[in-house]
């Protein structure tokens, strides 16, 4: 059964990923990383990330769902040179998670990588 | 020309850092909660004012009901009562881990603000739930400042944090997000956000930031600052009759208006007079 490091390290086997990393939004605090970070730092790209995740999980704009299912689901940076994608981690339990991949943008499959993403965050939390 | 001095070794900064530094294990009880160290770093944290990991697994049906106080007899006592929690099937690893991430993060918020006069240690104490994921205090603290900073830039709403929750009755607008909805709903008027936070197995933080939002929009009524004494005019208590309100004088200097009664030659008196005066400036 998977736990954090199991997740993290099977979302280092996406193609062209260089790091990962699952992080607190409200607080920027990583829970857990692999591979590199943008300036090998990643509790810099933990707190960078978390404050653009606040941005939008503060704006109803985005909570367009309605009372059903998960507002968000991902949010897409595309940098010269990198992808930054970021998944929502929804938990039954009070959480405010989500998991990070930076992707080296020459080696990646936008699209793959998302839907492993997305499958690496359900199978985190299925029970 | 002398040998190059390297510079001394950072000081730490509070109980805590030395805690890290010299990587204790134990259990440090302060007034705000208790944090259980291996090694340096915390792996648990509880507060009164934070839902722990029962209440929020709990509240969310993630465990059945007496199955936290089951796990705590029958894996208590070898200190793996987190891993029983997933041994029953109740929960992946992903979500105890995350779980208990979330509550101690949670806990740190209030319990962090430590007075080391305050504070008692038993070394070698362990945690029932055992070790689940290790953070370090510096991560913590960087984590709990970021929380605090965004707490603070609704500061005048603060008197919201502690006061029951009283929904101001006015139409919810289409911009507030599902959690602030969800406090409306169980606010009642009598419940402080700490309490909400329990009855919901939710975050006690994001549940005060969440609540003075809503102040700040209007939609939960804040009470009003205790009205501050009044500053009292020298002598005030021997004036005449207030004046009739047909010459309203704008702010008059402060004066020492003493009738003619007390213009007293008698030193007693006089002094009398000048002591009260004087304990009058002081109120």
């Amino acid at each position: 059964m998977p736990g954090i490091d199991q997740v993290l390290s099977q979302a280092m086997g996406i193609p062209g990923v260089l790091g990962a990393g699952l992080i607190d939004w409200t607080s920027g605090l990583t829970l857990g990383t692999a591979g590199q970070a943008p300036h090998g730092d990643h509790d810099a790209a933990a707190a960078d990330t978390a404050d653009v995740v606040q941005a939008v999980t503060r704006n109803a704009s985005f909570d367009t769902a309605g009372a059903g299912g998960p507002a968000l689901e991902d949010l897409i940076i595309t940098a010269a040179g990198s992808y930054h994608l970021i998944r929502f981690v929804h938990t039954a339990f009070d959480s405010q998670t989500y998991l990070y991949l930076w992707l080296d943008r020459a080696q990646a499959n936008l699209a793959v990588a998302r839907l492993r993403l997305r499958d690496l965050a359900a199978e985190l939390v299925a029970s | 020309m002398g040998l190059p001095i390297s510079p001394p070794p950072p000081a730490p900064a509070g109980l805590l850092d030395r805690f890290a530094a010299e990587r204790v294990t134990g259990a440090l009880s302060g007034p705000h909660g208790c944090f259980y160290f291996l090694d340096g770093a915390v792996y648990c944290i509880e507060s009164t004012a934070a839902p722990g990991l029962g209440s929020r697994l709990t509240a969310a049906g993630k465990l059945p009901p007496q199955g936290w106080e089951h796990a705590a007899e029958a894996a208590g006592e070898r200190r793996t009562g987190g891993r029983f929690l997933v041994e029953e099937g109740w929960l992946t690893q992903g979500e105890l881990e995350i779980c208990h991430l979330a509550a101690l993060l949670d806990a740190a918020f209030f319990a962090l603000e430590l007075p080391p006069e305050a504070a008692s240690f038993t070394p070698g104490t362990a945690h029932w739930l055992g070790v689940i994921r290790p953070v370090s205090i510096t991560a913590l603290q960087q984590a709990t400042a970021r929380r605090r900073a965004l707490l603070d830039r609704l500061q005048p709403w603060a008197a919201a944090d502690t006061s029951p929750v009283i929904p101001a009755g006015t139409p919810v607008p289409a911009a507030t997000t599902r959690r602030q909805r969800r406090l409306l709903d169980r606010a009642d008027g009598r419940h402080t956000p700490y309490e909400l936070a329990r009855l919901l197995g939710e975050s006690a933080f994001a549940t005060l930031l969440d609540i003075r939002l809503l102040a700040a929009a209007g939609l939960v009524l804040v009470p009003p600052p205790p009205a501050p004494l009044p500053r009292r005019r020298p002598g005030a208590c021997l004036d005449a009759p207030p004046a009739p309100a047909t010459a309203p004088h704008p702010a008059p200097a402060p004066q020492r208006s003493v009738p003619d009664i007390f213009d007293t030659t008698d030193p007693n008196i006089a002094l009398l007079v000048r002591l009260r005066t004087a304990l009058e400036e002081e109120l």
